[in-house]
Protein backbone atom coordinates (compact mmCIF):
# COMPACT_ATOMS: atom_id res chain seq x y z
CA UNK A 1 0.00 0.00 0.00
CA UNK A 2 1.36 2.90 -1.19
CA UNK A 3 0.55 6.44 0.99
CA UNK A 4 2.87 8.69 -0.53
CA UNK A 5 3.45 9.39 -4.02
CA UNK A 6 6.95 9.62 -5.47
CA UNK A 7 6.73 13.39 -6.60
CA UNK A 8 6.28 13.57 -2.79
CA UNK A 9 9.50 11.65 -1.75
CA UNK A 10 11.17 13.10 -4.62
CA UNK A 11 10.24 16.64 -3.29
CA UNK A 12 11.27 16.01 0.38
CA UNK A 13 15.24 14.70 -0.54
CA UNK A 14 15.36 17.86 -2.87
CA UNK A 15 14.38 19.88 0.00
CA UNK A 16 16.43 17.98 2.01
CA UNK A 17 19.31 18.66 -0.18
CA UNK A 18 18.65 21.97 -0.49
CA UNK A 19 18.77 23.08 2.75
CA UNK A 20 21.63 21.22 3.49
CA UNK A 21 23.07 22.75 0.37
CA UNK A 22 22.31 26.15 1.48
CA UNK A 23 23.72 25.97 5.00
CA UNK A 24 26.85 25.37 3.98
CA UNK A 25 26.72 29.43 3.71
CA UNK A 26 29.98 29.94 2.56
CA UNK A 27 30.89 26.73 0.18
CA UNK A 28 27.49 27.61 -1.50
CA UNK A 29 28.80 31.07 -2.34
CA UNK A 30 32.21 30.53 -3.24
CA UNK A 31 30.58 27.29 -5.85
CA UNK A 32 28.84 30.41 -7.21
CA UNK A 33 32.03 32.52 -7.44
CA UNK A 34 33.67 29.22 -8.94
CA UNK A 35 31.03 28.86 -11.64
CA UNK A 36 31.90 32.59 -12.80
CA UNK A 37 35.35 32.74 -12.79
CA UNK A 38 35.50 29.35 -14.98
CA UNK A 39 32.85 31.18 -17.57
CA UNK A 40 35.30 34.19 -17.75
CA UNK A 41 38.41 31.98 -18.33
CA UNK A 42 37.59 30.03 -20.81
CA UNK A 43 36.49 33.47 -22.61
CA UNK A 44 39.83 34.79 -22.39
CA UNK A 45 40.96 31.30 -23.70
CA UNK A 46 39.15 31.52 -26.78
CA UNK A 47 39.63 34.89 -27.39
CA UNK A 48 43.71 33.88 -26.76
CA UNK A 49 42.79 30.85 -29.56
CA UNK A 50 41.42 33.32 -31.88
CA UNK A 51 38.42 33.56 -34.29
CA UNK A 52 39.34 31.13 -37.06
CA UNK A 53 38.96 28.21 -35.37
CA UNK A 54 35.49 27.22 -35.53
CA UNK A 55 34.64 23.48 -34.43
CA UNK A 56 31.70 21.89 -35.52
CA UNK A 57 30.85 24.66 -37.53
CA UNK A 58 30.66 26.80 -34.13
CA UNK A 59 32.54 29.67 -32.42
CA UNK A 60 34.93 28.64 -29.85
CA UNK A 61 33.60 29.76 -26.83
CA UNK A 62 30.28 28.41 -27.38
CA UNK A 63 31.85 25.11 -28.07
CA UNK A 64 33.44 25.40 -24.79
CA UNK A 65 30.66 27.33 -23.12
CA UNK A 66 28.15 24.10 -23.29
CA UNK A 67 30.87 21.37 -23.68
CA UNK A 68 32.44 22.01 -20.28
CA UNK A 69 29.38 23.19 -19.01
CA UNK A 70 27.45 19.79 -19.85
CA UNK A 71 29.91 17.70 -19.08
CA UNK A 72 30.88 19.47 -15.77
CA UNK A 73 26.96 18.84 -14.71
CA UNK A 74 26.62 15.20 -15.59
CA UNK A 75 30.35 14.44 -13.67
CA UNK A 76 29.61 16.68 -10.72
CA UNK A 77 25.86 15.00 -10.14
CA UNK A 78 27.00 11.63 -10.04
CA UNK A 79 30.39 12.94 -7.97
CA UNK A 80 27.46 14.62 -5.46
CA UNK A 81 25.21 11.85 -5.38
CA UNK A 82 28.71 9.54 -4.29
CA UNK A 83 29.24 11.97 -1.94
CA UNK A 84 25.95 11.33 -0.26
CA UNK A 85 26.38 7.82 -0.13
CA UNK A 86 29.54 8.28 1.53
CA UNK A 87 28.40 10.54 4.24
CA UNK A 88 25.67 8.71 5.18
CA UNK A 89 27.39 5.61 5.64
CA UNK A 90 29.57 7.35 7.55
CA UNK A 91 27.12 8.79 9.71
CA UNK A 92 25.25 5.64 9.98
CA UNK A 93 22.21 7.03 8.16
CA UNK A 94 22.69 4.92 5.26
CA UNK A 95 21.59 1.39 7.57
CA UNK A 96 18.81 3.97 8.88
CA UNK A 97 16.79 4.84 5.77
CA UNK A 98 17.45 1.63 4.35
CA UNK A 99 15.13 0.16 7.21
CA UNK A 100 12.34 2.93 6.24
CA UNK A 101 9.08 1.96 4.41
CA UNK A 102 10.49 3.20 1.10
CA UNK A 103 12.43 0.76 -0.96
CA UNK A 104 15.97 1.02 -1.49
CA UNK A 105 16.69 1.23 -5.23
CA UNK A 106 13.07 3.95 -5.48
CA UNK A 107 15.58 5.88 -2.67
CA UNK A 108 19.22 5.61 -3.71
CA UNK A 109 17.33 6.74 -7.86
CA UNK A 110 15.15 9.23 -6.25
CA UNK A 111 18.55 10.38 -3.80
CA UNK A 112 20.66 10.74 -6.91
CA UNK A 113 17.80 12.41 -8.81
CA UNK A 114 18.48 15.39 -6.59
CA UNK A 115 21.85 15.13 -6.32
CA UNK A 116 21.51 16.36 -10.14
CA UNK A 117 19.07 18.80 -9.46
CA UNK A 118 21.18 20.59 -7.13
CA UNK A 119 24.33 20.44 -10.00
CA UNK A 120 21.59 22.07 -12.67
CA UNK A 121 21.06 25.22 -10.46
CA UNK A 122 24.98 25.64 -11.14
CA UNK A 123 24.63 24.44 -15.11
CA UNK A 124 21.88 26.61 -15.63
CA UNK A 125 24.03 29.73 -13.91
CA UNK A 126 27.28 28.94 -16.15
CA UNK A 127 25.09 29.14 -19.53
CA UNK A 128 23.14 32.11 -18.09
CA UNK A 129 26.43 33.76 -17.42
CA UNK A 130 28.10 32.93 -20.17
CA UNK A 131 25.73 33.39 -23.08
CA UNK A 132 24.48 36.62 -21.40
CA UNK A 133 27.63 38.14 -20.38
CA UNK A 134 29.10 37.24 -23.25
CA UNK A 135 26.49 38.11 -25.87
CA UNK A 136 26.49 34.67 -27.45
CA UNK A 137 23.94 34.93 -30.04
CA UNK A 138 21.72 31.49 -30.48
CA UNK A 139 20.37 31.21 -33.39
CA UNK A 140 16.86 29.11 -33.18
CA UNK A 141 18.05 26.66 -31.08
CA UNK A 142 15.61 23.05 -31.15
CA UNK A 143 13.75 23.60 -27.68
CA UNK A 144 12.59 19.95 -27.86
CA UNK A 145 15.87 18.28 -29.02
CA UNK A 146 17.22 20.47 -26.57
CA UNK A 147 15.28 18.62 -23.87
CA UNK A 148 15.22 15.14 -25.02
CA UNK A 149 19.39 15.16 -25.29
CA UNK A 150 18.96 16.44 -21.49
CA UNK A 151 16.51 14.06 -20.56
CA UNK A 152 18.45 11.08 -21.91
CA UNK A 153 21.73 11.95 -20.60
CA UNK A 154 20.56 12.58 -17.19
CA UNK A 155 18.57 8.95 -17.29
CA UNK A 156 22.27 7.41 -18.45
CA UNK A 157 24.14 9.19 -16.00
CA UNK A 158 22.17 8.74 -13.19
CA UNK A 159 22.36 5.37 -13.90
CA UNK A 160 26.18 5.85 -13.47
CA UNK A 161 25.49 7.63 -10.41
CA UNK A 162 23.25 4.79 -8.84
CA UNK A 163 26.44 2.22 -10.24
CA UNK A 164 29.10 4.27 -8.36
CA UNK A 165 26.94 4.10 -5.31
CA UNK A 166 26.58 0.49 -5.61
CA UNK A 167 30.55 0.21 -6.36
CA UNK A 168 30.68 2.29 -2.84
CA UNK A 169 28.63 0.10 -1.08
CA UNK A 170 30.09 -3.66 -2.16
CA UNK A 171 33.85 -1.72 -2.08
CA UNK A 172 33.75 1.26 -0.11
CA UNK A 173 35.54 2.91 -3.79
CA UNK A 174 32.52 4.15 -6.21
CA UNK A 175 35.33 6.61 -6.81
CA UNK A 176 36.60 4.50 -9.12
CA UNK A 177 33.30 5.16 -11.56
CA UNK A 178 34.06 8.77 -10.92
CA UNK A 179 38.05 8.31 -11.63
CA UNK A 180 37.17 6.34 -15.26
CA UNK A 181 35.20 9.01 -16.23
CA UNK A 182 37.18 11.46 -15.35
CA UNK A 183 40.18 9.75 -17.17
CA UNK A 184 38.04 9.89 -20.49
CA UNK A 185 37.15 13.64 -20.36
CA UNK A 186 39.59 14.31 -23.43
CA UNK A 187 38.07 11.75 -25.63
CA UNK A 188 34.35 13.22 -25.09
CA UNK A 189 34.97 16.10 -27.35
CA UNK A 190 34.62 18.70 -23.88
CA UNK A 191 37.12 21.06 -25.54
CA UNK A 192 38.16 20.55 -28.27
CA UNK A 193 36.27 18.33 -31.65
CA UNK A 194 36.42 14.47 -31.44
CA UNK A 195 37.28 14.76 -35.42
CA UNK A 196 40.87 15.65 -33.91
CA UNK A 197 41.47 12.36 -32.47
CA UNK A 198 43.28 9.63 -34.33
CA UNK A 199 40.96 7.39 -35.54
CA UNK A 200 41.47 4.45 -33.19
CA UNK A 201 40.49 6.98 -30.73
CA UNK A 202 37.18 8.37 -31.97
CA UNK A 203 36.04 4.83 -32.17
CA UNK A 204 36.51 4.90 -28.13
CA UNK A 205 34.94 8.23 -27.74
CA UNK A 206 31.98 6.91 -29.67
CA UNK A 207 31.39 3.97 -27.14
CA UNK A 208 30.85 6.66 -24.70
CA UNK A 209 27.45 8.34 -23.66
CA UNK A 210 28.80 12.00 -22.57
CA UNK A 211 30.38 12.23 -26.26
CA UNK A 212 26.63 11.68 -27.67
CA UNK A 213 24.90 13.91 -25.01
CA UNK A 214 27.69 16.88 -25.66
CA UNK A 215 27.32 16.32 -29.81
CA UNK A 216 23.64 16.37 -29.19
CA UNK A 217 23.79 19.41 -26.92
CA UNK A 218 25.66 21.56 -29.33
CA UNK A 219 23.56 20.71 -32.22
CA UNK A 220 20.21 21.29 -30.89
CA UNK A 221 21.67 24.54 -28.40
CA UNK A 222 24.05 26.06 -30.85
CA UNK A 223 23.24 25.07 -34.26
CA UNK A 224 19.51 24.50 -34.30
CA UNK A 225 19.43 20.81 -35.31
CA UNK A 226 16.18 19.70 -35.95
CA UNK A 227 15.28 16.36 -33.77
CA UNK A 228 15.76 14.03 -36.64
CA UNK A 229 19.14 14.89 -37.35
CA UNK A 230 19.68 14.69 -34.08
CA UNK A 231 18.68 10.96 -33.96
CA UNK A 232 21.82 9.32 -34.06
CA UNK A 233 22.87 10.41 -30.61
CA UNK A 234 18.96 10.17 -29.14
CA UNK A 235 19.15 6.55 -30.38
CA UNK A 236 22.45 5.85 -29.06
CA UNK A 237 21.17 7.92 -25.23
CA UNK A 238 18.01 5.76 -25.30
CA UNK A 239 19.88 2.32 -25.79
CA UNK A 240 22.25 2.99 -23.12
CA UNK A 241 19.68 4.22 -20.70
CA UNK A 242 17.54 1.50 -21.68
CA UNK A 243 20.37 -0.88 -20.95
CA UNK A 244 22.23 1.22 -17.63
CA UNK A 245 19.25 1.96 -15.66
CA UNK A 246 17.95 -1.23 -15.39
CA UNK A 247 21.78 -2.69 -14.67
CA UNK A 248 22.47 0.16 -12.37
CA UNK A 249 19.52 -0.75 -9.98
CA UNK A 250 19.73 -4.58 -10.37
CA UNK A 251 23.37 -4.64 -9.26
CA UNK A 252 22.74 -2.18 -6.47
CA UNK A 253 19.77 -4.73 -5.17
CA UNK A 254 22.27 -7.67 -5.36
CA UNK A 255 24.84 -5.60 -3.39
CA UNK A 256 22.56 -4.32 -1.16
CA UNK A 257 21.59 -7.73 -0.55
CA UNK A 258 25.32 -9.06 -0.18
CA UNK A 259 25.43 -6.06 2.36
CA UNK A 260 23.07 -7.16 4.65
CA UNK A 261 24.25 -10.29 5.07
CA UNK A 262 28.05 -9.43 5.69
CA UNK A 263 26.99 -6.75 7.62
CA UNK A 264 28.81 -4.22 5.40
CA UNK A 265 26.41 -1.44 4.60
CA UNK A 266 27.69 0.91 6.60
CA UNK A 267 31.72 0.31 6.19
CA UNK A 268 33.50 2.90 4.38
CA UNK B 1 0.43 -14.44 18.47
CA UNK B 2 4.59 -14.11 18.44
CA UNK B 3 5.80 -10.67 17.32
CA UNK B 4 9.01 -11.73 16.99
CA UNK B 5 10.30 -15.10 15.82
CA UNK B 6 14.10 -16.48 15.97
CA UNK B 7 13.69 -19.96 14.86
CA UNK B 8 17.77 -21.41 14.58
CA UNK B 9 19.41 -17.97 13.49
CA UNK B 10 22.79 -18.04 13.26
CA UNK B 11 24.94 -15.06 12.04
CA UNK B 12 28.58 -14.66 10.63
CA UNK B 13 30.79 -12.46 9.62
CA UNK B 14 33.19 -12.79 7.73
CA UNK B 15 36.80 -11.39 7.62
CA UNK B 16 38.06 -10.57 4.78
CA UNK B 17 41.91 -9.29 4.92
CA UNK B 18 43.60 -6.70 2.43
CA UNK B 19 45.23 -8.63 -0.52
CA UNK B 20 49.00 -8.15 0.53
CA UNK B 21 47.59 -9.41 4.44
CA UNK B 22 51.61 -9.82 4.64
CA UNK B 23 52.37 -6.56 4.96
CA UNK B 24 50.00 -6.26 8.41
CA UNK B 25 48.17 -8.99 10.48
CA UNK B 26 44.55 -8.43 9.47
CA UNK B 27 42.51 -11.92 10.95
CA UNK B 28 40.59 -14.04 8.52
CA UNK B 29 37.92 -16.55 8.87
CA UNK B 30 34.70 -15.44 10.66
CA UNK B 31 32.85 -14.58 13.90
CA UNK B 32 29.83 -16.21 14.79
CA UNK B 33 27.84 -13.45 16.11
CA UNK B 34 24.72 -15.73 17.04
CA UNK B 35 24.69 -19.18 17.07
CA UNK B 36 21.78 -21.05 16.76
CA UNK B 37 19.49 -18.70 18.09
CA UNK B 38 15.66 -19.41 19.41
CA UNK B 39 13.39 -16.66 20.30
CA UNK B 40 9.84 -15.63 20.23
CA UNK B 41 8.67 -12.47 21.77
CA UNK B 42 4.52 -12.74 22.45
CA UNK B 43 2.90 -9.43 21.32
CA UNK B 44 3.00 -6.72 23.33
CA UNK B 45 5.84 -8.21 25.39
CA UNK B 46 9.11 -6.34 26.80
CA UNK B 47 11.85 -8.39 26.04
CA UNK B 48 15.42 -6.95 27.45
CA UNK B 49 18.41 -8.55 25.93
CA UNK B 50 21.33 -8.28 28.43
CA UNK B 51 24.86 -9.80 27.52
CA UNK B 52 28.48 -7.87 27.99
CA UNK B 53 30.06 -6.55 25.27
CA UNK B 54 29.71 -8.73 21.61
CA UNK B 55 27.64 -11.09 23.11
CA UNK B 56 25.32 -10.56 20.12
CA UNK B 57 22.90 -8.00 21.25
CA UNK B 58 22.93 -5.38 18.78
CA UNK B 59 22.96 -8.00 15.84
CA UNK B 60 20.04 -9.80 17.09
CA UNK B 61 18.18 -5.98 16.49
CA UNK B 62 19.69 -5.72 13.12
CA UNK B 63 18.19 -8.79 12.34
CA UNK B 64 14.62 -7.83 13.27
CA UNK B 65 15.31 -4.21 11.50
CA UNK B 66 16.40 -6.18 8.30
CA UNK B 67 19.71 -4.69 8.92
CA UNK B 68 21.13 -7.87 8.59
CA UNK B 69 19.64 -11.31 7.58
CA UNK B 70 20.53 -14.34 8.96
CA UNK B 71 23.05 -16.91 7.55
CA UNK B 72 20.82 -19.82 8.87
CA UNK B 73 17.84 -20.30 10.34
CA UNK B 74 14.46 -17.77 10.06
CA UNK B 75 13.30 -14.56 11.38
CA UNK B 76 9.71 -13.62 11.31
CA UNK B 77 8.21 -9.96 12.49
CA UNK B 78 4.21 -10.60 13.09
CA UNK B 79 4.16 -13.44 10.18
CA UNK B 80 6.21 -11.87 7.85
CA UNK B 81 9.52 -13.36 7.30
CA UNK B 82 13.01 -10.52 7.40
CA UNK B 83 14.37 -12.36 4.07
CA UNK B 84 11.19 -13.21 1.99
CA UNK B 85 9.18 -10.48 3.10
CA UNK B 86 11.48 -7.67 4.11
CA UNK B 87 8.93 -4.69 2.75
CA UNK B 88 5.85 -6.08 4.65
CA UNK B 89 8.58 -6.21 7.72
CA UNK B 90 10.58 -2.86 7.51
CA UNK B 91 6.89 -1.31 7.63
CA UNK B 92 6.45 -3.12 11.34
CA UNK B 93 9.39 -2.51 12.99
CA UNK B 94 10.95 1.30 13.66
CA UNK B 95 14.68 0.66 15.61
CA UNK B 96 16.48 3.55 17.68
CA UNK B 97 19.79 2.20 17.26
CA UNK B 98 22.94 3.03 19.02
CA UNK B 99 24.64 5.22 16.74
CA UNK B 100 23.64 8.86 17.49
CA UNK B 101 24.79 10.76 14.68
CA UNK B 102 22.51 8.83 11.70
CA UNK B 103 20.41 12.49 10.91
CA UNK B 104 21.11 15.05 8.90
CA UNK B 105 23.13 17.56 10.52
CA UNK B 106 22.17 20.53 9.05
CA UNK B 107 18.54 19.88 8.63
CA UNK B 108 16.70 20.94 12.73
CA UNK B 109 14.91 17.93 14.67
CA UNK B 110 11.35 19.14 13.21
CA UNK B 111 13.09 18.60 9.59
CA UNK B 112 15.03 15.63 10.12
CA UNK B 113 11.46 13.96 11.24
CA UNK B 114 9.57 15.06 8.61
CA UNK B 115 11.72 13.72 6.41
CA UNK B 116 11.54 10.03 7.94
CA UNK B 117 8.05 10.56 7.87
CA UNK B 118 8.09 10.87 4.67
CA UNK B 119 10.13 7.88 3.33
CA UNK B 120 8.12 6.07 6.16
CA UNK B 121 4.76 6.63 4.21
CA UNK B 122 3.34 8.99 6.70
CA UNK B 123 0.43 11.47 4.95
CA UNK B 124 0.69 14.56 4.15
CA UNK B 125 -2.32 15.08 6.45
CA UNK B 126 -0.61 13.06 9.28
CA UNK B 127 2.69 14.11 9.03
CA UNK B 128 2.72 17.42 10.94
CA UNK B 129 0.86 16.38 13.97
CA UNK B 130 2.94 12.94 13.91
CA UNK B 131 6.27 15.06 13.77
CA UNK B 132 5.45 17.41 16.70
CA UNK B 133 3.58 14.56 19.12
CA UNK B 134 6.99 12.34 18.92
CA UNK B 135 8.85 15.72 19.61
CA UNK B 136 6.87 16.31 22.27
CA UNK B 137 6.68 12.55 23.44
CA UNK B 138 10.61 12.63 23.79
CA UNK B 139 11.34 15.76 25.49
CA UNK B 140 12.54 17.43 22.31
CA UNK B 141 9.62 20.07 21.36
CA UNK B 142 11.54 23.21 22.64
CA UNK B 143 14.83 21.97 20.26
CA UNK B 144 12.77 20.82 17.46
CA UNK B 145 13.90 24.09 15.06
CA UNK B 146 17.41 23.47 16.18
CA UNK B 147 19.96 21.92 14.25
CA UNK B 148 20.93 18.41 15.07
CA UNK B 149 24.71 19.13 14.89
CA UNK B 150 24.03 21.19 17.90
CA UNK B 151 22.61 18.57 20.10
CA UNK B 152 24.22 16.87 22.78
CA UNK B 153 24.40 13.31 22.94
CA UNK B 154 21.44 12.73 24.80
CA UNK B 155 19.34 14.82 22.66
CA UNK B 156 20.42 13.06 19.62
CA UNK B 157 19.29 9.61 21.77
CA UNK B 158 15.98 11.17 22.10
CA UNK B 159 15.28 11.96 18.63
CA UNK B 160 16.32 8.62 17.58
CA UNK B 161 14.06 7.00 19.83
CA UNK B 162 11.19 9.87 18.24
CA UNK B 163 12.52 8.81 14.80
CA UNK B 164 11.49 5.49 15.39
CA UNK B 165 8.11 5.98 17.03
CA UNK B 166 7.30 8.32 13.67
CA UNK B 167 5.52 4.89 12.08
CA UNK B 168 3.58 4.01 15.40
CA UNK B 169 5.65 0.55 15.28
CA UNK B 170 4.13 -2.92 15.93
CA UNK B 171 7.99 -4.00 17.21
CA UNK B 172 9.83 -1.33 18.39
CA UNK B 173 13.28 -2.07 18.92
CA UNK B 174 15.72 0.54 21.18
CA UNK B 175 19.85 -0.30 21.28
CA UNK B 176 21.03 0.75 24.66
CA UNK B 177 18.61 3.86 24.99
CA UNK B 178 19.56 5.48 27.93
CA UNK B 179 23.34 5.52 27.64
CA UNK B 180 23.51 8.82 26.92
CA UNK B 181 20.98 10.04 29.15
CA UNK B 182 21.30 11.45 32.25
CA UNK B 183 20.52 9.81 35.77
CA UNK B 184 17.25 12.07 35.86
CA UNK B 185 15.73 11.71 31.67
CA UNK B 186 16.57 7.99 32.32
CA UNK B 187 14.26 7.43 35.09
CA UNK B 188 11.71 9.61 33.07
CA UNK B 189 12.40 7.24 29.97
CA UNK B 190 11.02 3.95 31.48
CA UNK B 191 7.54 5.02 32.52
CA UNK B 192 7.70 5.83 29.59
CA UNK B 193 8.51 3.01 27.89
CA UNK B 194 5.91 1.42 29.79
CA UNK B 195 3.27 3.55 28.64
CA UNK B 196 4.21 2.80 25.02
CA UNK B 197 3.39 -0.75 25.66
CA UNK B 198 0.20 -0.25 27.02
CA UNK B 199 -0.80 0.64 23.52
CA UNK B 200 0.03 -2.95 22.18
CA UNK B 201 3.59 -2.44 20.96
CA UNK B 202 5.86 -4.99 21.25
CA UNK B 203 9.52 -4.14 22.80
CA UNK B 204 13.00 -5.28 22.33
CA UNK B 205 15.51 -3.47 24.28
CA UNK B 206 19.70 -3.84 25.27
CA UNK B 207 20.66 -2.41 27.68
CA UNK B 208 24.02 -3.11 30.20
CA UNK B 209 22.02 -1.33 33.00
CA UNK B 210 20.17 -3.87 35.85
CA UNK B 211 18.28 -0.80 36.76
CA UNK B 212 16.71 -0.17 33.33
CA UNK B 213 16.23 -4.00 32.89
CA UNK B 214 13.80 -4.29 35.93
CA UNK B 215 11.98 -1.00 35.35
CA UNK B 216 11.38 -2.47 31.82
CA UNK B 217 11.48 -6.07 31.54
CA UNK B 218 8.36 -8.53 31.29
CA UNK B 219 11.12 -10.85 30.20
CA UNK B 220 14.79 -10.96 30.06
CA UNK B 221 17.31 -12.90 27.83
CA UNK B 222 20.80 -12.90 28.72
CA UNK B 223 23.34 -13.50 25.60
CA UNK B 224 26.88 -14.63 25.55
CA UNK B 225 29.12 -15.43 23.17
CA UNK B 226 25.83 -15.13 20.16
CA UNK B 227 24.31 -17.89 22.08
CA UNK B 228 21.33 -17.77 24.49
CA UNK B 229 22.04 -18.59 27.94
CA UNK B 230 19.40 -17.93 29.92
CA UNK B 231 15.90 -16.71 30.18
CA UNK B 232 13.40 -15.81 32.96
CA UNK B 233 10.07 -13.76 32.63
CA UNK B 234 8.70 -12.12 35.50
CA UNK B 235 5.49 -11.47 36.90
CA UNK B 236 2.32 -13.07 37.82
CA UNK B 237 2.86 -17.15 37.50
CA UNK B 238 6.16 -16.55 35.76
CA UNK B 239 9.19 -19.21 35.99
CA UNK B 240 12.05 -19.71 34.50
CA UNK B 241 11.69 -21.24 31.12
CA UNK B 242 13.72 -23.05 28.53
CA UNK B 243 15.12 -20.87 25.81
CA UNK B 244 13.76 -22.46 22.85
CA UNK B 245 10.47 -23.66 23.70
CA UNK B 246 8.91 -20.27 25.04
CA UNK B 247 4.91 -20.29 24.70
CA UNK B 248 3.49 -18.59 21.82
CA UNK B 249 0.64 -16.71 23.32
CA UNK B 250 -0.20 -12.55 23.88
CA UNK B 251 1.56 -11.49 26.80
CA UNK B 252 -0.53 -11.07 29.95
CA UNK B 253 1.01 -7.89 30.89
CA UNK B 254 -1.70 -5.38 30.76
CA UNK B 255 -3.32 -7.69 33.53
CA UNK B 256 0.21 -7.30 35.94
CA UNK B 257 -0.10 -4.95 38.80
CA UNK B 258 2.67 -2.83 38.56
CA UNK B 259 5.01 -4.50 41.61
CA UNK B 260 5.46 -7.13 39.16
CA UNK B 261 8.35 -5.52 37.75
CA UNK B 262 11.42 -7.66 38.47
CA UNK B 263 13.94 -6.00 41.46
CA UNK B 264 17.24 -4.80 40.88
CA UNK B 265 18.65 -7.46 42.88
CA UNK B 266 16.62 -10.35 41.11
CA UNK B 267 18.02 -8.95 37.52
CA UNK B 268 21.52 -9.09 38.94
CA UNK B 269 21.24 -12.26 40.56
CA UNK B 270 19.68 -13.60 37.51
CA UNK B 271 22.55 -12.06 35.10
CA UNK B 272 25.38 -13.51 37.28
CA UNK B 273 24.11 -16.92 37.37
CA UNK B 274 23.14 -16.96 33.54
CA UNK B 275 27.00 -15.58 32.50
CA UNK B 276 28.72 -17.41 35.32
CA UNK B 277 30.22 -14.40 36.14
CA UNK B 278 28.72 -14.66 39.62
CA UNK B 279 32.67 -14.93 41.28
CA UNK B 280 33.94 -11.81 39.38
CA UNK B 281 30.35 -9.82 40.28
CA UNK B 282 31.52 -6.73 42.41
CA UNK B 283 34.76 -6.27 39.77
CA UNK B 284 32.02 -6.64 37.16
CA UNK B 285 29.26 -3.89 38.34
CA UNK B 286 31.97 -1.13 39.03
CA UNK B 287 33.25 -1.97 35.69
CA UNK B 288 29.36 -1.14 34.26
Amino acid sequence: MIRVSLSEKLAAIVRRDVLTTIRYRNGFLLSAVGVLAEVVAFRYMARAIGPSFRPEGVDYFPFLLVGSGFYTFLITGVQAFLSTVQEAQQTGTLEVLLTTATPAPVLIFLSAFSAFAGKLANLVLFLAVGLLLFRVPLLHPNLLGVGLIFVLSLAVVLALGVFAAALQVAVQKGSAVIWLLGSVWFLTGTVFPVSALPLPLRWAAWSIPVTHSLTGMRGALLLGKSTSELAPEILWLSAAALVLIPASLGFFSRVLGRGRREGTLSAY
Amino acid sequence: MNAVVFNSVTKRFQHRPALFNWLGRERSGATEALRRVSLHVPKGEALVLLGPNGSGKTTTLKLISTMLIPDEGAVAICGADTLQEGGTVRRKVGFAAANERSFFPRLTARENLDFFAVLEDVTKQERGARVEEKLGLTGLADAGDTLVMKFSSGMYQRLGVARALLKNPEVLLLDEPTRSLDPGSALRFWPFVRELLSGGTTLVLTTHNFQEAAAVADRIVVLRRGEVRSERSFGRGATDTPSTDLPSTDHPRNALPSNCRPSLDEVKAFYFQATGDGEDAPAFETAL
